[in-house]
């Protein structure tokens, strides 16, 4: 009787339906340990710090003087002299008047944080910063700080001036209209309207980044044409945004239709292999470092985005194009990846590049040309990637993306169709995941979770490109 | 009297041996090579493309060239100065022992550029590295034979898929690309 019952239960659990894909795993790339800071303590309308968390920051050494209530923080050749009540603070050889007394509280004396822009400029004093997003007062980083943006409206032209340390750090990282992206080297110490209703910008948030700041931008289809102009002896950014295209402004990324993507089926294409064994620097061989993060993304696109995968080769041997185009139109890919470490002359950055096909403005996805749909277009077999530009490019932001927001940057993207696409019938793009020629990249891709670290970036790439939001 | 004799003699003969010497272009129908100098060599200035010290661009550096009368004399001498490397801080491209077997150019601009073995077996990889290389030769090429709207790169005779395998050299590359 219960063998019956007990089959009866199996046979209910194997055809129940999978059980749905667990909470989407935000996979926020874990921030550096964040710039030193300190908490601001309020008192009325005064912003205070802590001496304590002061010389901290300032990596200063302290002496008290308690029968005058003095405290010097020593910096190097530089000297900052606090005195209880006293809204008078000695820096160096100056006297400096700050809007209130220092004061003491709890034992320990506190400073009105404007004394913060008094402090020496050189570079062997920390350079600090007030954040009010988080109301604290940080150190900040090499790339200094970025600002406040203004928007300013005008006839056919909308500017988004953004004050910045080192304007020539600024680039443009994606080009899509709802997900416009801008990198900085500094430290977001500014403010975000909440929404914005000035067309063509939509919306402004910030987005999470290993470093520096990362703004992306929403824009409707008024916006035509941007361009980035970048001031250095203001020390601003402006983004300008016109209504109308022409040759002084660059094109956004053509789009595609809207909503999740198909991301049935990956293929991954290891570079070079056998006799062509690609870059080769320090020891490190690009043929069999591209394998090695093959067979680790197959394990992530599996458990994450639960697609088949395939890998063009799964050992040291040389395939040629049409071997590799082979196997990914036999696998039906919904997306072909194409591994490689890059080398460059000279002493390189380091970062990543994608190449992908060349998707013209009028273009649109599973179009020529901006031809429209129906219409017939003669192509030759080898550029068949062709037809999936749009969506080859948009593949290559969203990867190029995640990579940046975890400081395995800066990207370039290239478009160009490259060699190993030739005759595939899918989207796709060759990645140089990283430079081996920058001892930086080198070092961090062959340790081991380095490697793992590369590999869950692409996914997350991938999962950005399969939801399209 | 003798004496006399022998000393005219002389003298005749050394008159003679001096028209002869003066007299003697016109004589032997050889013209005389002419003596070199500056105005007569011809240099012509070239503008060649390496790599930036960062290698992530092109940098151009001007050059004075001996001026060449036929174009394969002309794109060898581009071809060795590209081989031999910038003279400042940027970053030569093209491997060493690189050298122009045959270059031809048609009457639409097409040329067609067959290069030594070396330029192959001595690329040693990378994308960054093959784009610049290639678009090193497209610029050079372009910029100082301005008749060039596409280059077709060809090693040893036989034509190349590609480079280092990032991306494909079975078309003509047009100019206005790179």
């Amino acid at each position: 009787m219960r063998a019956p019952i007990a089959a009866a239960a199996l046979a209910l659990l194997l055809a129940a339906p999978p059980a749905p894909h667990g909470p989407r795993v935000a996979h926020v790339p874990e921030r550096a340990p964040g710039p030193d800071s300190a908490p601001v303590r309020n008192l009325g309308d005064e912003r205070l710090i802590g001496a304590n968390d002061l010389a901290r920051l300032l990596d200063a050494t302290k002496f008290w003087r308690g029968d005058v209530r003095k405290l010097e923080l020593r910096v190097h050749s530089h000297r900052v002299l606090l005195t209880a009540d006293n809204p008078y603070v000695i820096v160096d050889e100056s006297t400096v008047r700050l809007p209130s007394p220092v004061r003491s509280l709890g034992g320990e004396l506190h400073a009105p944080i404007a004394l913060i822009d008094s402090l020496p400029g050189d570079s062997t004093v920390n350079r600090l910063a007030y954040d009010p997003r988080g109301d604290q007062v940080v150190v900040l980083p090499p790339g200094g700080m970025v600002g406040t943006p203004r928007l300013i409206v005008g006839e056919g032209v909308t500017r988004l001036v953004i004050p910045a340390d080192r304007p020539q750090d600024a680039a443009v990282v994606a080009r899509a209209r709802a997900h416009f992206r801008l990198r900085f080297a500094g430290y977001f110490a500014g403010v975000l309207p909440d929404s914005t209703r000035q067309r063509p910008l939509t919306g402004i948030h910030l987005l999470p980044a290993v470093s520096g700041t990362v703004l992306e931008l929403a824009l409707s289809s008024e916006a035509q044409g941007f361009r980035l102009v970048r001031d250095v002896a203001a020390k601003k950014v402006t983004l300008e945004f016109s209504r109308v295209a022409g040759e002084a402004w660059e094109s956004f990324a053509p789009e595609g239709p809207p909503g999740p993507r198909a991301l049935r089926i990956v293929v991954l294409d290891p570079g070079h292999g056998g006799a062509d064994a690609g870059v080769t620097a320090e020891g490190v061989v690009e043929k069999s470092l591209a394998l090695e993060l093959a067979k680790r993304l197959k394990g992530e696109i599996e458990h994450r985005l639960h697609a088949r995968v395939f890998l063009t080769r799964e050992d040291d041997r040389t395939l040629d194009v049409q071997q590799r185009a082979e196997a990914a139109n036999r696998a039906r890919a919904d997306v072909v990846l194409s591994l490689h470490f890059d080398g460059g002359p000279g002493t390189p950055d380091g970062g990543a590049s994608a190449l992908c096909a060349p998707a013209d403005v009028g273009s649109t996805a599973g179009q020529l040309g901006g031809m429209g749909p129906g219409a017939i277009v003669m192509l030759p077999w080898r550029d068949v990637a062709s037809r999936h530009a749009v969506e080859s490019r948009a593949l290559a932001e969203a990867v190029l993306s995640s990579l940046e927001l975890r400081g395995m940057g800066p990207t370039h993207l290239i478009e160009r169709l490259p060699y190993p696409l030739l005759g595939v019938n899918a989207p796709g793009l060759l990645l140089e995941c990283a430079t081996l020629d920058s001892p930086r990249d080198r070092e961090r891709v062959t340790h081991d979770d380095g490697l793992t670290a590369l590999a869950r970036a692409i996914v997350d790439g991938l999962d950005a490109y399969r939801r399209n939001d | 009297m003798l004496k006399r004799v022998i000393v005219g003699a002389l003298i005749v003969a050394v008159l003679a041996w001096a028209v002869w010497r003066l007299s003697a272009p016109e004589r032997a129908g050889a013209p005389l090579p002419a003596r070199p100098d500056s105005m007569s060599t011809g240099l012509r200035a070239a503008r060649l493309f390496f790599a930036a010290p960062s290698g992530d661009s092109l940098v151009s550096e001007s050059r004075d060239l001996p001026e060449s009368g036929t174009l394969h004399e002309r794109v060898a001498s581009l071809i060795a100065e590209l081989v031999r490397g910038p003279r400042g801080t940027a970053v030569g491209l093209l491997p060493p022992g690189t050298l122009l077997l045959h270059v031809y150019l048609d009457d639409r601009g097409l040329m067609t550029l067959d290069l030594s073995s070396e330029f192959l077996s001595g690329f040693r990889g990378g994308s960054t590295a093959e784009g610049l290389t290639i678009a090193s030769l497209v610029r050079t090429l372009s910029a100082n034979v301005t008749e060039t709207r596409r280059l077709q790169i060809v090693c040893a005779g036989e034509p190349i898929p590609t480079l280092g395998g990032h991306l494909p050299l079975d078309r003509p590359l047009d100019v206005q690309d790179w």
